[in-house]
């Protein structure tokens, strides 16, 4: 699934389906090669299983159940260092990693949010889905309650982990356990459900792709 | 002079920031690169790294607090310097800091905090903080955690470079006679504070009577006190003679704060919001219990000419009409039933003093949508076969799913059904949706022992609960209404007939 072009500077990486701690621990040695100037910036595209992540915003309630229930039904649990507060990755959502050097894109960590909701609201538009952005609440919306991509990220010396996560085809009921990013009225939607037919994961992540290039290459 | 931090600014747009964790705490050694803090601003999480190799003096601003950009919060004592030097130094603008300026020596419960004019003077000479761009020009401000009761009193934070004007001689008199510089009016060039305004602030103060209860307190802290509602005999003082003074108050509010906090921490893992849907359900239900006078009757209903009749309509319908459940077949049964028991039908009405009797049945049906509880309502059952209100129902019930209900969806209805039985609940009664008169609860399947004929032999049981408000139906008509749904389900042919079953 790895594509790589070396004329690019940017490299897109399309892992498929990977745990979440596997997916870290590659953004930490992305990021550290980076930093040492081993490594250029990288975006990793993948799937994860079903998992919970809270960030360091979290509240606890915005958790239905504690993380032993929340095992018992299935689901992975992490407390990770990205902003923003409890969210769900599991099938059928695309992920997004971008390891980026902030001070290459402006020095601005909201200008950097706010290129990322660009870079999905053209990949939606591809697909006849009109998102925006909402004032205040960072992330992907269609309307004012209606929140299609979450967005999470953690900055090191201006080095980009975490990112982005746009639910394509998944089963929304797994956002259940969660008060998605701690806005208790807020209907998590996918583009299956906004288009009411099946969407494919891989074309996509391909216009994902094309965009990602448009803005950080 | 010491290294003052101040919250940075991460992007143009960034205002302000919130202090997630201190990774460095007092007395730490801090080396350039080194992470100090994180900051959350927007939904992005940045690690705050030392510029500046130091010894962490004092830390300003908590973890959890939010603070406008450029905002002291903390300081770090650079190499070289004693700490004596950096105490001193940090003392005057440090007490400053926590000490609320208000243009005027009143502070206004309640009122927005404005920043002084003096706040856009200029900076000292230390450089910001923040290497990688100049230092924010908006008026840094903080605002004062909450009193735990009482009016909320705006103070704010003066920060460094809006530093009180002194003479060195008025400081250190100050000093001596632990005079807090904010309380003191300045007589001298662009209202500097002069040695003589120190005397006559002094001998203002031996005016003043003490107060009752032998409490001391310079005025302007008795009057915050006041205001707030605080209880100054708990306070500590460290003003001249003891008295109690500004800066003693803002600490005192702020240790009481963090008190209340940790308490509430230890209570709960968290506070939910209310949703509206919520917020109508909250009222709904008080009212009804309040209102509405309960009573309740259940019946165990055989199940087992049910499943046959299901499974052989499902059967033979083919691809043609929907498949029908048991909730398909209960919705049926209830619409029978209030058909024939029209009085069950019906509302009290209060203004009226009487007992409306609806003419449509409207059923609605409880259903649980990612933790919240909507009733979208079958509309006008009386006349349809099941199939055309398992249509309707399906297409209800996966709207709600969706959340993609409309207000008229749920609204009308005169009945409800709620159905536990997926979770494996034995028995249980609703509470009755006003206007509504009765509910009908539906509880898991189940195989039990009964006896037939004086022999015990094992059926599938259902135990059906209804709860009804006395106001509207009394037990002899709950009893009659019941039985009939009891008797459609053990006799279910008419239940999965085409036409109109009444008109038969």
């Amino acid at each position: 699934m790895e594509t790589r072009s070396p004329s690019n500077s940017l490299d897109i990486r399309r892992l498929g389906r990977v745990p979440y701690a596997d997916a870290l621990a590659l953004q930490e040695t992305l990021r550290e090669r980076l930093a040492s100037g081993e490594g250029g910036e990288t975006v990793l595209l993948l799937e994860h299983p079903d998992v919970i992540t809270f960030g360091r915003g979290a509240a606890g309630a915005n958790a239905l159940a504690s993380d032993t229930e929340l095992r018992q039904r299935g689901y992975d649990v992490f407390r990770v260092s990205r902003g923003g507060d409890a969210t769900w990755h599991g099938p059928g959502q695309l992920v997004g990693y971008p390891i980026l050097d902030l001070r290459r894109h402006g020095s601005d960590v909201h200008r950097y949010l706010r290129d990322l909701e660009g870079v999905l609201i053209a990949a939606l538009a591809d697909f006849g889905i009109e998102a925006r952005r909402r004032e205040g609440f960072a992330g992907v919306w269609l309307d004012a309650r209606r929140k299609i991509a979450s967005i999470g990220v953690g900055v090191r010396a201006w080095r980009t982990l975490h990112g982005f996560a746009l639910n394509v085809d998944c089963d929304l009921a797994r956002f259940g356990a969660i008060v998605p990013c701690g806005l208790a009225d807020v209907e998590m939607v996918s583009m299956a459900s906004a288009l009411e037919r099946a969407v494919d994961l891989d074309e996509v992540a391909a216009s994902v792709e094309d965009q990602l290039r448009k803005v950080f290459d | 002079m010491p290294k003052q931090i101040r919250m940075p600014k991460l992007s143009d747009t960034m205002e302000e920031g919130r202090l997630i964790a201190w990774r460095k705490k007092v007395g730490d050694p801090v080396k350039r690169g080194e992470v100090l803090a994180e900051i959350e601003t927007d939904k992005a999480d940045m690690e705050f790294e030392a510029y500046t190799e130091g010894v962490v003096a004092q830390i300003v601003v908590d973890a959890g607090a939010t603070v406008p950009v450029g905002t002291l919060i903390a300081v770090l004592r650079l190499p070289g310097e004693s700490e004596e030097a950096v105490a001193a130094a940090i003392s005057a603008p440090a007490a400053k800091e926590r000490a609320p300026s208000p243009p005027a020596p009143a502070v206004t419960p309640a009122q927005k905090p404005v920043a002084p004019s003096t706040a856009q003077a200029a900076r000292p000479p230390s450089a910001p903080s923040q290497p990688s761009r100049p230092a924010p020009p908006t008026p840094p401000r903080v605002e004062l955690p909450p009193a735990p009761s009482g009016p909320r009193v705006a103070a704010t934070f003066a920060p460094e470079d809006d530093r009180i004007r002194a003479t060195p001689r008025a400081r250190r008199i100050a000093e001596e006679k632990s005079i807090d510089l904010s309380e003191v009016t300045g007589t001298g060039a662009g209202g500097a504070i002069l040695a003589g305004d120190l005397e006559a602030y002094l001998a203002q103060l031996e005016t003043q009577p003490p107060d009752a209860d032998g409490v001391r307190a310079t005025p302007l802290a008795l009057r915050m006190a006041g205001e707030r509602g605080t209880d100054l005999e708990a306070v500590k003082g460290s003003g001249p003679g003891g008295r109690i003074t500004k800066s003693d108050l803002l600490a005192h509010w702020k240790r009481e704060h963090a008190h209340s906090k940790e308490r509430e921490a230890v209570m709960y893992r968290g506070t939910l919001q209310l949703s509206q849907k919520r917020k109508a359900l909250i009222r709904n239900m008080v009212r009804s219990k309040a209102e509405a006078p309960h009573f309740y009757i259940e019946m165990d209903v055989s199940t087992e000419a049910l499943k046959e009749l299901r499974d052989q309509v499902n059967r033979d319908a083919g691809e043609k009409r929907p498949r029908l459940t048991y909730t398909h077949l209960m919705l049926k049964a209830a619409a029978l039933a209030l058909e024939r028991h029209p009085q069950v039908n019906a509302t009290y009405r209060p203004e009226e003093n009487d007992i409306a009797i609806y003419d449509a049945i409207n059923i609605g049906l409880a259903v649980d949508v990612q933790d919240e509880l909507v009733a979208p309502t079958v509309k006008d059952c009386q006349g349809r076969n099941v199939w055309q209100l398992a249509e309707e129902a399906n297409s209800l019930i996966q709207r709600a799913r969706m959340r993609k209900l409309q207000p008229a969806d749920y609204a009308d209805g005169t009945f409800t059904i709620s159905n536990l039985g997926m979770f494996g609940v034995d028995r249980f009664y609703a509470i009755v949706t006003p206007p509504q008169s009765s509910i009908l609860s539906v509880a898991a399947i189940s195989e039990r022992p009964i006896v037939r004929d004086g022999r015990i032999e094992i059926g599938s049981i259902t135990t059906l609960g209804l709860s009804v408000d006395h106001r509207v139906v009394d037990g002899v008509r709950a009893a009659q209404f019941l039985a009939e749904i009891k008797r459609l389900i053990e006799q279910p042919r008419e239940l999965a007939q085409d036409g109109n079953a009444l008109a038969q």
